[in-house]
């Protein structure tokens, strides 16, 4: 895990961000209007918010899938995103694995259209199972799999493609307590091993404290960024601690 | 009694005693010649004149075996059918890449689309005359356009996280219509196939019985000229016994083959 500085370019910069949905009867404001924010490299950011807060916006925006006003945007490798990019690779709640493919080959699938592909497809294949721990479940497909071993695949296949960000909307929100931290140790692992940024959005506090380098709590409307915590330390990732207890309260006053 | 071997057999088991029960019903009131018999012979008279005739049916030149009427009608019903299900596959992806297209293409489907396809033979026999293109294009007419609508909405229920996902690995608009959208409606658009092979089935059936020469549709026709009831009763068998065969070998094909659902 890098560790930021003041000076380190940031993988996102959101310069007066605003976004409108397009309604039947003109456009329909979201909650980001102009909102200015890096995110920053090589880190896991994590966002908080109440619903309709406009983080899932905020993050199909990071990945080019929503496009922003034309007064603003977001800035990536110093250009404005104007739709999707092979660098930024986001993993949904759910619906990530094609059915009609194994692990495997949904984890092939992400090199399929790589021009830069491995030439050895099968042993990076199974060189990222053995990463997410799934070599075993290689022949099995995806209604064959747990809620866990499910998203962690749809992890391999997005870490294959050696991505420079990876977006993650409430990935492990429909898994329970035991098999979402041993998810977040998972994803802390990676992000060392890797490097890579990581933003991902939860409603869930004790997710986004454990898992984040840094919690954003979004909230307002217009959506600001209410409260901007340093979550690194093995102080954090203790649940009991007094720093994680404080951060924790801090959060929970704003949201509730 | 409840294994789950006799929960897989019990539909066979109980569905064969029922047709079975029938059977011996309707052989009693053929033994006690019942006047209804005359119209429906009993199985035992007419099996009994088709064994006699060595399965050859019809008079003369004109005459076929089974095997020769099956082969017929199972041609044309299935060239049809593979017609109808690649038109309406090609249609949907057209539609769905392109706004344009359905703009032209929409009308046409919603207006023919509730023409039966018999309304088709008369039309046909004019274009194509008496042979298989026009029971071909009988059934294609009957099949294509509920395939098409049926393609649509199996291509809008595929979840947008799977073409997002995709598009984000590189995939192009064309590689994402064929990698992902085409696998994730073919079992949808084969169960649609398997429900409208009754439709095309009768469309064919019909076809051959008002223009073709051959098939099982014309052993009817047959059976009708030559006041024989027998033959009527036999080739009403033998539709209903192939027709739940296909039936079964499509269902068999979609469970096995195309099992995913999205």
């Amino acid at each position: 895990m890098a560790v930021a500085t003041e000076s380190q370019e940031p993988v996102f910069r959101l310069d007066d961000l605003t976004v409108n949905f397009r309604g039947q009867s003109g456009p329909v404001p979201s909650p980001l209007q102009g909102l200015n924010l890096d995110i920053r490299a090589n880190e896991i950011t994590t966002i908080l918010g109440a619903s309709g807060c406009g983080k899932s916006t905020l993050l199909r925006t990071l990945g080019g899938f929503v496009i922003p006003e034309d007064t603003g945007g977001v800035l990536y490798k110093k250009q404005f995103l104007t739709g999707p990019t092979t660098d930024i690779v986001m993993i949904f709640q759910e619906n990530n694995l094609y059915p009609w493919l194994t692990v495997k080959g949904n984890v092939r699938f992400g090199l399929r259209f790589r021009k830069n592909a491995p030439e050895d497809l099968d042993k990076a294949v199974a060189d990222m199972l053995s990463n997410v721990g799934l070599s075993d479940a290689a022949r099995a497909y995806p209604h064959q799999l747990s809620g866990g071993m499910r998203q962690r695949t749809a992890i391999a296949r997005a870490l294959i493609t050696r991505p420079r960000v990876l977006l993650l909307d409430e990935p492990f929100s429909a898994l329970d307590i035991s098999l979402k931290r041993r998810m977040h140790s998972m994803i802390h692992t990676l992000q060392e091993e890797t490097d890579i940024s990581m933003v991902m959005v939860t409603h869930d506090v004790e997710e986004a404290i454990t898992v984040g380098d840094r919690v954003l709590v979004l909230g307002g409307n217009p959506a600001n960024v209410l409260v901007d915590a340093d979550a690194r330390g093995p102080e954090m990732r203790d649940r009991y601690s007094k720093e994680y207890l404080n951060l924790q309260k801090k959060i929970e006053e704003v949201i509730f | 009694m409840s294994t789950p071997a006799w929960d897989k057999a019990a539909p066979w088991v109980v569905g064969g005693i029922s047709v079975a029960c029938v059977i011996a019903a309707w052989e009693i009131a053929g033994v006690a010649e019942l006047p209804v018999t005359t119209v429906l012979p009993p199985p035992s008279q007419f099996m009994a004149m088709v064994i006699e005739s060595d399965f050859r049916i019809g008079l003369g030149s004109q005459s076929a075996t089974l095997l020769e009427s099956l082969s017929s009608t199972f041609g044309r019903v299935f060239a049809g059918m593979l017609l109808a299900f690649v038109a309406a596959i090609i249609t949907g992806a057209a539609i769905s890449l392109s706004r344009f297209t359905t703009w032209c293409v929409s009308p046409f489907l919603y207006l023919l689309a509730p023409i039966a396809p018999i309304a088709w033979i008369p039309t046909a026999i004019v274009v194509f005359g008496i042979n298989n293109a026009t029971a071909i294009f009988i059934v294609f007419m009957g099949v294509y356009f509920i395939l098409t609508i049926g393609t649509l909405a199996e291509i809008r229920r595929v979840p947008a996280e799977y073409g997002i996902v995709a598009g984000n690995l590189g995939a192009s608009r064309w590689q994402q219509w064929l990698f992902v959208v085409m696998p994730a409606i073919l079992p949808g658009v084969f169960t649609l196939l398997r429900t409208n092979f009754i439709a095309a089935w009768m469309a064919v059936l019909v076809a051959e019985m008002v223009g073709l020469r051959d098939g099982l549709g014309a052993i009817i026709m047959m059976g009708r000229n030559l006041f024989n009831n027998e033959l009527i009763m036999f080739g009403m068998l033998v539709i209903g016994v192939s027709g739940f065969v296909v039936d079964r070998s499509l269902a068999l094909i979609g469970n096995r083959i195309l099992w995913w659902r999205v």
